[in-house]
């Protein structure tokens, strides 16, 4: 590692006129976990941190009637363990507990989860100047690509790793982001951004700006939640697939439905197309294989993924399944 | 080359340790290279295998991928806090009855991950035991010993 | 039999110091004034390096010493492998390496060494190196010995012609990492001309030998010393990285350590070969085998290493584990600009047996035959294969045989299909699987397997009572992690009479031990055991003479029980430390040859998994595993079932998950890390039963077979096995990940439906 400088700022304004760098490259660090990695591997080289973990501004969950407040600075151990969040926003609890390992999650936060960088093994390697890192190739393209995207990559083939956000996303949260100039609040999925759009960066934050934290809106009454994570193995792996859907039934028919892809695309995906297939569909009236189907409309595999497909289709299905069976 | 270095206190088995560190060490760096403490092991320095597990305020965690900057005020325990080979603590005294480590490498690690455990949960089950320790790697793969050790422990600390 | 100590599940020796950090690895050595070293490695795949400007890391501050090929000794590590070489064979190869006050100095200085390279053309595919036209990767081409290893029995082509039907299948498994938890260290100093080298090691005797050799000074300069080692698996057994910091430290003149990062462990470490196999087999309708043939096509990578030991286990199974006159196994080994294999636990017979017992799982199906049944009809029985004995009668029959009409000294196969199969419930699996539906599918497999038994090189071992009358075991082994040093003080212990807290062990330290092979082969029990019983045997015979001196009583009116010299009908007694204080110090040594020149020593088992394949994700769950073994009389059973049940979970990544990847364009290792090279977690960890069957092996010493290796060997063939069972669906191509599964199950379906 080459030498760098740890600054402990003590309130969020300052962190981000610190973090705005001015030509020395510097990094936000929250706990670590992901960004530690690619400095150790010379992907990402600061001369200086900007520590956001003693910023009491972004600890805490808030909980209102109107919903959750959560800070960025939350750990996902706090997350996967708080009885509210297990209660009313099951897909969020499930996502939490099913990243990396008790270690990293002791330590790792929201914050740091949504604005994770991919973990293409070409993104990773210092052997490999990729598109996503200034490059003109995307390696991944033509190479070893069964873990990558079959929805939404052109240029850039990365499936977006975090779990939390496909929950965020089902669960229909915002995120506000702040800078020493202004703060703003989005919807979750506005927050992340494609490689259509800057193929350098997973997401809209500018220079400076720090995410904050999340808010979840109150669910409708007779609503539930669901993640499911596919992986190789059980313990410590990240998703080859994974789908959040969140449900609310108005009597027997299903009056409003989100269902988000992860693992398969370059930003956590909004699976339209099954969502229009549940909406206004009485419970014993849905079709699982076709909400499936719907899930990975337009999917399109590359050499090594194909299976991805398949997988994402009956995962859905799956997620479904099994959230209208809890109503029973 | 020369790293930028502060002055910090950490604090490590109960005690207030005062100490210059350069910025880029990991606290796992600090406790091996430079205060000493080897039982906490490098296996991978990438948070993978859990070999450097500690527990900071109570909790397991990586210390391969904590700055050791980032520590702050907050405890850290090290396996050479729980106690040595002529006085075992009841966890240790399990895990050598069980036979729940063969090369060791591992050991020290899951030996916290469980003390986080048990400390949390006085009589787990499985699943648990399973979940609990499922951030540390055993390359040996002595898993079905290891669960069985950390039964024996709930057991041997329920007895007193 | 009953023994007071063997057969005992005593604590493992080393346990109490690793419980409480207080032990020793290589990498906790810490040395005055001790530089940090870090290594340039190649990003070419196959390059020549024309030159090497290390001008600007020299003169960084913190730097000592840089090593090129151009400044190194020109000895050899191993035939094919120099200490740091002109060419460059795969990406990661060493090419430099720096020695500096910290690590992060070391790493920062190789940015500022300028190598010319050469590029050279590559090659990575085994089936593309092997042919004339490829760019050979050492002089004298790329098949190794020019030739395929061809070894038979009988005559294939006339078993082939009596069959009734004959089965053909192709398999391939993939290159994974031992990856043992504590990656590779190495510490070097020097005190004038002598070396001090600690190292995680596997022989500290051979890697005197080796660095000897490279660095070119005599053996008796070199002082190898083994700290405690986090685990081998077959692993460590190389000195590169010990001859790169001694040259560094002699240039530096100050102690050089080395530690590899976990992703030079994946990369520079050695990996278990990726093989193509071929199994072909004829069998009679009443299901005799009349002819097995198997090719296989091995990838060493980039260096020999111990390829050829490798290729050669990886035919045992085909030639030895079915009774039949006629086989065939032809042994390709390759080098290609791949990182290197080596050995790791089971060294082939894991990828042979795969193909083996997957083909004869086909063979069972096309003949109509429950494959237990066929499995208890055509095991090699107690009397071995047929055919004539061809070793001169006075000579150790080698532990892997080719030829007929030799018997074993124990074989308890039959006794592991029995065992096994019926704590699976064999019989019972298609009721209890019968009519399932959903999308979670259950299935029962099977496979057994042969491995040769513990017999290795000459090897010594010493036994000391001590003038205090303590005793204590010297032998230049290791303990990798196996349990060695806690079975051999056993068998110590009962020989003698005393408590097994009694014997102290000294292992792995080239100066003060004896020489002994390295710890592999499973045989350092069976061997070095053999060794320290045969000194033990002395010492006592020299402990009760004395005594009886002592005492006035004839010394077979003597023995020793509870560390106690007495008399069998009277009351006289003479403690240890008593005999000690009129002896002195008494030191017996034992070198021997182990094995027989009558039987052949094999272990065997047989492996049973009931599985769950989840047809929406691919996953395979293991619900009960049942691994039955014949390694003899059991010296230590809790560490017998830690070792058994360790590597089958260990193997279930070779079954499942673990693969090596390079990328196709460049050679690159993409998946160097315990997140992308898929071990096994405490997760997957199944419910296994372990099961040893009744076998007191006539040769062996307190009738011990080997165990180190073998729980390795069954596990692809049970799981995969069982996979087919449950979906129908045979995966040739390992690992069975989830892809590949649901890639075979759309497959069936739409051939089902066209
Ligand atoms: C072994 C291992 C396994 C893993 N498995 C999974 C998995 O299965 N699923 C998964 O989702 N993740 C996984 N991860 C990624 C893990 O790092 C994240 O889940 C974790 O939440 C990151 O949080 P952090 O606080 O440590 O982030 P950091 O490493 O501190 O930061 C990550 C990135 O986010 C930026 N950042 C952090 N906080 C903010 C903020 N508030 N505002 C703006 N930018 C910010 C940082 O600058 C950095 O670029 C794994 C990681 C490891 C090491
Ligand atoms: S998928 Fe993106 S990150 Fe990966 S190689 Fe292609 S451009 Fe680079
Ligand atoms: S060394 Fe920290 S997790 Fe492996
Ligand atoms: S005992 Fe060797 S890694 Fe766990």
């Amino acid at each position: 590692m080459k030498p760098l400088e740890v600054i402990n700022p003590s309130t969020v304004q300052e962190a981000s006129q610190l973090a705005q760098s001015n030509g020395t490259p510097t990094n936000l660090i929250a706990g670590g976990t992901d960004l530690l990695d690619e400095i150790k591997e010379g992907v990402v080289r600061p001369d200086k941190l900007v520590n956001l973990v003693s910023l009491t501004e972004m600890q805490g969950i808030n909980v209102k009637p109107s919903g959750l407040d959560i800070g960025a600075g939350t750990t996902l151990a706090e997350l996967a363990s708080h009885s509210d969040i297990i209660r009313d926003y099951a897909a969020l609890a499930q996502a939490a507990e099913s990243v990396a390992t008790p270690q990293i999650r002791n330590v790792g936060t929201l914050g740091g989860n949504l604005c994770q960088r991919p973990r293409c093994w070409y993104y990773r390697s210092i052997s490999f100047l990729c598109r996503k890192k200034g490059g003109t190739t995307c390696f991944a393209a033509l190479g070893e690509n069964k873990y990558h995207a079959i929805l939404g990559g052109s240029d850039c083939v990365i499936v977006h790793p975090s779990d939390l956000a496909v929950a965020l996303i089902s669960l229909d949260a915002s995120i506000t982001l702040s800078s020493a100039a202004s703060t703003r609040t989005m919807p979750v999925e506005k927050f992340f951004a494609g490689p259509d759009v800057n193929i350098m960066a997973e997401n809209v934050l500018t220079p400076g700006e720090i995410v904050t934290s999340v808010s979840i809106p109150a669910l409708p009454a007779n609503s539930k939640s669901i993640y499911l994570k596919a992986k190789e193995r059980q313990g410590m792996d990240f998703a080859t697939s994974s789908v959040a859907v969140a449900l609310t039934l108005a009597g027997d028919v299903v009056s409003s439905a989100r269902v988000t892809i992860g693992g398969v695309a370059p930003i956590p995906w909004r699976a339209t197309a099954a969502e229009s297939v549940l909406v206004g569909k009485a419970v014993g009236n849905v079709d699982l294989k076709e909400v499936g189907e719907a899930a990975v409309h337009r999917a399109k595999a590359l050499e090594h993924n194909g299976y991805k497909i398949r997988l994402t289709s009956g995962l859905a299905s799956r997620a479904v399944e099994t959230l209208l069976s809890q109503w029973r | 080359m020369v790293g930028v270095r502060s002055h910090v206190t950490l604090n490590v088995n109960q005690a207030p340790l005062d100490i210059e560190i350069d910025h880029r060490w990991t606290l796992l760096h600090v406790l091996r290279d430079e205060l000493g403490l080897t039982g906490a092991k490098r296996g991978c320095d990438r948070g993978e295998c859990g070999a450097c597990t500690v527990l900071l305020d109570g909790k397991p965690i990586c210390s391969c991928q904590m700055l050791a900057m980032q520590v702050g005020d907050r405890q850290v325990t090290t396996i050479e806090s729980l106690g040595d080979s002529s006085n075992l603590n009841p966890i240790q005294q399990a895990f050598l009855d069980k036979d729940g480590g063969q090369c060791g490498f591992c050991t020290p690690g899951f030996l916290l991950s469980t003390k986080a455990l048990l400390d949390s949960n006085a009589n787990p089950s499985e699943w648990d035991i399973r979940n609990g320790l499922a951030g540390n790697l055993c390359r040996c793969n002595a898993y079905g010993r290891i669960i069985e050790s950390v039964k024996e422990a709930a057991r041997l600390i329920a007895e007193g | 039999m009953a023994y007071n100590v063997v057969g005992k599940s005593v604590p493992r020796y080393d346990l109490p110091e690793k419980l409480t950090g207080e032990s020793k690895y290589a990498g906790d050595i810490k040395l005055p004034g001790m530089l940090h070293a870090k290594v340039l490695r190649s990003p070419h795949p196959h390059a020549r390096i024309l030159s090497i400007d290390a001008s600007a890391a020299e003169a960084l501050t913190g730097v000592h010493a840089v090593l090129t090929p151009f400044n190194t000794p020109t000895g050899r590590v191993a035939p094919d492998l120099a200490i740091l070489d002109t060419t460059v064979r795969f990406v990661g190869d060493e090419v430099a390496a720096v020695a500096a006050d910290s690590e992060d100095a070391a790493q920062e200085a190789l940015a500022s060494i300028k190598v010319e390279y050469e590029v050279l053309p590559f090659v990575t595919d085994p089936r593309e190196a092997i042919k004339s036209y490829a760019t050979a990767i050492h002089s004298g081409g790329n098949l190794i010995g020019g030739e395929p290893l061809i070894l038979s029995r009988g005559n294939i082509e006339e078993g082939f012609a009596e069959a009734d039907l004959v089965v053909e299948e192709s398999f391939t498994t993939p290159a994974h990492a031992g990856a043992a938890l504590e990656p590779r260290v190495a510490v070097a100093s020097w005190d004038g001309d002598r070396l001090t080298v600690w190292k995680s090691s596997r022989g500290v005797h051979a890697d005197k030998l080796s660095l000897a050799s490279a660095l070119q000074i005599g053996q008796e300069n070199v002082h190898v010393i083994g700290p405690t080692m986090g685990a081998g698996y077959g692993n460590k057994d190389e000195t590169r990285l010990a001859a790169i910091v001694s040259a560094l430290a002699k240039s530096a003149g100050r102690p050089v350590r080395l530690e590899l990062t976990r992703e030079e462990e994946f990369v520079a470490g050695r990996k278990r070969h990726s093989t193509e196999t071929t199994v072909k087999v004829g069998v009679k309708n009443d299901g005799t085998v009349t002819a097995i043939h198997t090719i296989t096509l091995m990838d060493t990578g980039a260096y020999l290493s111990s390829g050829p030991g490798v290729v050669r286990r990886a035919g045992q199974g085909a030639l030895y584990l079915y009774r039949c006159a006629n086989v065939q196994y032809d042994g390709y080994l390759t080098y290609t600009n791949q990182p290197s294999g080596g050995s790791y636990r089971a060294l082939g017979a894991p990828q042979g047996h795969f193909a083996l017992e997957s083909t004869m799982e086909k063979v069972a199906e096309a003949l109509g035959m429950d494959s237990l049944e066929f499995r208890l009809k055509n095991h090699v029985g107690p009397e071995g294969q047929p055919g004539e004995r061809i070793t001169p009668a006075d000579q150790i029959i080698d532990t892997q045989p080719v030829e007929g009409g030799v018997p074993f000294s124990s074989n308890g196969l039959q006794q592991c299909l029995e065992l096994g199969s019926e704590a699976i419930d064999w019989q019972g699996r298609h009721e209890r699987n019968a009519n399932q539906s959903g999308s979670r599918l259950r299935g029962v497999g099977m496979g057994m397997f042969i491995y040769r038994g513990g017999p290795g090189t000459p090897t010594n071992a010493w036994m000391t009572l001590n003038a205090d009358g303590t005793l204590q075991v010297t032998a230049g082994t290791m303990d990798v992690g196996e349990g060695n040093s806690t079975a051999i003080p056993q068998m110590v212990a009962e020989e003698l009479g005393v408590a097994y807290e009694d014997v102290k062990v000294l292992f792995g330290d080239s100066d003060i031990t004896p020489e002994a092979p390295i710890t592999s082969g499973s045989t350092a029990t069976f061997s070095t055991g053999q060794a320290a019983l045969n000194a033990t045997k002395e010492l006592k015979s020299k402990i009760l003479a004395a005594a009886s001196e002592s005492m006035g009583m004839p010394a077979n009116n003597l023995e020793i029980a509870n560390g106690v010299v007495k008399a069998k009908d009277g009351i006289a007694s003479m403690t240890l430390a008593e005999v000690a204080a009129i002896t002195g110090q008494i030191r017996t040594e034992a070198s021997l040859t182990p094995g027989s020149t009558d039987f052949i020593v094999n272990s065997f088992g047989a492996h049973f998994a009931e599985v769950e394949v989840d047809t929406v994700t691919g996953n395979v769950d293991v619900l009960h595993y049942v691994a039955a073994h014949d390694s003899g009389n059991v010296i230590n059973p809790q560490l017998a079932t830690n070792q058994v049940e360790g590597g089958v979970s260990q193997m279930l990544g070779f079954a499942l998950t673990e693969q090596m990847l390079t990328d196709p364009g460049s050679g690159v290792t993409l998946n160097g890390s315990f997140l992308e090279h898929k071990g096994a977690t405490i997760q997957e960890f199944p419910n296994i039963d372990v099961i040893f069957a009744d076998v007191y092996d006539p040769v062996g010493p307190f009738g011990m077979k080997a165990l180190g290796e073998p729980p390795n060997i069954g596990v692809a063939p049970a799981i995969i096995n069982a996979i087919y069972d449950a979906i129908g669906v045979r995966i040739h191509d390992l690992p069975a990940t989830p892809d590949k599964i649901l890639d075979a199950l759309d497959r069936k379906e739409r051939e089902g439906r066209a």
